[in-house]
């Protein structure tokens, strides 16, 4: 299962599982997006390289026009995946609390 | 646990499915999961993206054992390719030399215990263990 929406808050909510499979759909709803792009990932369980892959490219086209994503409410296990891929240096991103 | 897959990534679900039962039947810690959810996925999405003149299903072995469990993907009728001897990446590039793609391979020799390749009569076996901590 795999969900990407805009909450009320003008947040970008994304929960499930966000892998190959899901990639593009990830991709087609994130390029949409403009302007500084908050993501709440407390509902993600996980992430593979094809949504890491999403992130950057997404990353890179806002950062040309001086905004760029926030990636907000982050788990202990997704953490790690950004730290071994060196995204904890790239994204400004918040761990999740508790 | 054996299962062979289609070469699509659509099946990526299934094999979620039989690693939740693997893990269930044999009660391995959820503290693996990740790891070899993610191994699983990335090594069976690089032999459907680039063992693409293959039609045959893939075929996945998830052995437990004592220290925790050992993950065998097999690919038939294909070309050499040893994914333990891919290309490194530089994770502490910064964002404009950075490119989506070539992370996969990466994050498997990461976070494996240990992973092995072998190659016979056109069969491309590799094969990773995630131990206990």
């Amino acid at each position: 299962m795999f969900e990407i929406e805009i909450t009320d808050g003008g947040i970008v909510s994304v929960e499930g599982r966000l892998d190959a499979a899901q990639a593009v759909k990830a991709q087609a709803f994130l390029d949409q997006v403009e302007g500084q792009c908050v993501l709440d990932l407390s509902k993600l369980e996980y992430i593979s390289s094809a949504g890491l892959g999403v992130l950057l490219k997404t990353h890179k086209r806002l950062m040309g026009s001086g905004s760029g994503i926030k990636l907000v409410n982050v788990n202990h296990h997704i953490h790690d995946i950004f730290r071994y891929s060196g995204f904890d240096k790239l994204f400004e991103i918040v761990p999740a609390s508790g | 646990m054996e299962q062979k897959f289609k070469r699509s990534f659509d099946e990526l679900k299934n094999i979620v499915t039989m690693t939740e039962t693997v893990f269930r039947q044999q009660d391995l810690p959820e503290g693996l999961r990740h790891v070899v959810d993610l191994a699983t996925e990335e090594l069976f999405v690089n032999m459907v993206t680039y063992n693409t003149e293959s039609e045959e299903d893939i075929l996945i072995q998830m052995v437990p054992h004592e220290h925790g469990i050992e993950v065998g993907l097999t690919d038939y009728n294909v070309e050499r390719f040893d994914p333990t001897k891919a290309g490194k990446v530089d994770v502490d590039a910064p964002l404009e030399e950075r490119t989506p793609g070539g992370l996969g391979l990466y994050l498997v020799m990461k976070m494996v215990d240990s992973i092995h390749y072998e190659y016979r009569n056109r069969q491309s076996k590799i094969t990773f263990v995630v131990d206990r901590k």
